[in-house]
């Protein structure tokens, strides 16, 4: 007989004591991969923990299943309970009616996940399709242009784990955005196609839909979208500057053209490794973050000298060492107890 | 360059088609691209045909041919895919990945500000 209280003890605490301090972890995007992984590993530790907990109980009260079931009778009736009532249709009636509550509550759960990933899904084949026809091709980059004066930028998904589909921007992006901007919106849609982000949160969305009230899932889903974003920043960074992508980010944002010496000396080509010095590019960060939403916390990130090495080094660490729990854990809790 | 698929000939047609003003026959469709390209009569037609399936022509006969038209405007199926990008449904967001979050007017108009701000006092700061 195996116990399933450490497994499910470990699921609870897991999901609702991991999440505040692994989001202080991962909250500042310094290594967002790493940090990726780690939210997604504590979904699955929850998930297999639970699973693995649930078959335990079945087990256990399948193979006691005559004892347990006169028990129970007993714990009821008392002394009027004789086999003639604990073998009764009846009784095996309302243990039934239990066992079927238990099962439906399952497979609501997993139908309000199905339903969220296939119509994400549809929705998305059905909106490239359109694109594909409606839209004209950008010359030399793939990407599609659709004729509408508000900027915009974003890429459709294709098949749920595929890595390909097509990316649009709109005219009103493309009037707004210099050659280096459009390489770095380009650079970012291709990193969340390149890295499989749409599966992955639209994975944690219907996890979301499936469990509401369970805090890994619903501040997970949001800590795991935030880290796509932050992933797909620093490979457009990377390949394109993070002065020219802050200053697309503003660009699309805004709707007005923002050039990229804006927001940085113009005499430094790349990214900027030193805190933007002189009073007038000072005001950026401060500025922009006071007002607090994601856009200005993307750009503040973009023109914030990167992480130290050492900061790096520790929160990866840190992180890696929560991974390692996450997968150990669960199998020796299951190993040991058996 | 990569092998055009068979969706980008729908494209190129669906392209060609709103690029007249009336009503157009395989044939005319046909003589066109044949001009920048090989291409059989066949492969137009099935593709005008397989378009008229999917609900992006309409076409009435004339004669022994179809002349067809398209059923919307391309500005017309721009408009709805804006839609469908800028809806604020919870749901949207999963299916296209945003560049940048949508933001509301308010948003955007203290972002611009800041924006306008720092443009001011970067020429400024640039002539001391």
């Amino acid at each position: 007989m195996r116990p399933a209280l450490p497994l499910f003890s470990y699921a609870l605490a897991v999901a609702w004591c991991l999440p505040p301090s692994l989001a202080r972890l991962t909250s500042r995007g310094v290594s967002a991969p790493l940090g990726l992984a780690a939210w997604l590993c504590a979904m699955g530790s929850v998930l297999a923990a639970a699973g693995l907990g649930i078959q335990f109980l079945f087990r256990t009260i399948g193979a006691d299943w005559p004892s347990l079931s006169r028990a129970l009778c007993r714990s009821v009736a008392g002394n009027a309970c004789t086999p003639v009532v604990y073998r009764s249709a009846l009784y095996e009636l309302g243990v039934a009616v239990v066992a079927l509550a238990v099962t439906a509550a399952a497979a609501l759960a997993l139908w309000r996940y199905g339903r969220r990933v296939q119509g994400a899904g549809r929705r998305s084949r059905e909106h490239a399709q359109v694109a594909r026809i409606a839209g004209r091709a950008l010359a030399g980059t793939g990407a599609l242009v659709l004729d509408d004066p508000r900027p915009a930028a974003y890429c459709v998904p294709g098949r749920a784990l595929a890595r390909t589909g097509p990316i649009v921007v709109t005219s009103g992006a493309l009037a707004v955005l210099d050659a280096p901007q459009l390489a770095a919106v380009l650079a970012h849609e291709r990193a969340h196609l390149a890295g499989r982000h749409h599966a992955i949160v639209t994975a944690t969305r219907g996890l979301t839909a499936a469990f509401p009230a369970v805090p890994l899932f619903t501040r997970g889903a949001a800590e795991v979208a935030r880290l796509t974003e932050m992933s797909a920043d620093d490979a457009a960074a990377r390949r394109a500057g993070r002065g020219p992508l802050a200053a697309a980010l503003l660009a699309i944002a805004t709707g007005t053209a923002v050039p990229t010496t804006t927001l940085c000396p113009p005499d430094t080509s790349g990214p900027p490794h030193t805190p933007l010095g002189g009073p007038h590019v000072s005001g950026v960060p401060r500025g922009l973050a006071a007002a607090g939403y994601a856009v200005p916390a993307r750009v503040e990130r973009m023109l914030r000298p990167p992480a130290r090495p050492l900061l790096r080094a520790v929160v990866g660490l840190a992180l890696a060492t929560v991974l390692a729990g996450l997968i150990l854990l669960p199998a020796v809790l299951a190993a040991v107890t058996g | 360059m990569r092998v055009r698929g068979f969706g980008d000939l729908e494209a190129e047609v669906m392209h060609r088609v709103w690029g007249h003003d009336g009503p157009v026959t395989v044939r005319e469709i046909f003589e066109e691209m044949r001009k920048q390209r090989t291409i059989a009569y066949t492969t137009v037609m099935s593709t005008m045909d397989n378009l008229h399936r999917k609900g992006w022509l309409n076409r009435d006969k004339d004669g022994k041919a179809y002349r067809y038209t398209a059923v919307a405007s391309r500005e017309e199926y721009s408009a709805r895919l804006m839609r469908e990008a800028m809806a604020e449904a919870e749901d949207t967001e999963a299916v296209l990945s945003h560049f940048v979050a949508q933001m509301d007017g308010e948003q955007s108009q203290v972002l611009g500000e800041v924006l306008r701000k720092l443009r001011e006092g970067l020429t400024e700061g640039d002539r001391p």
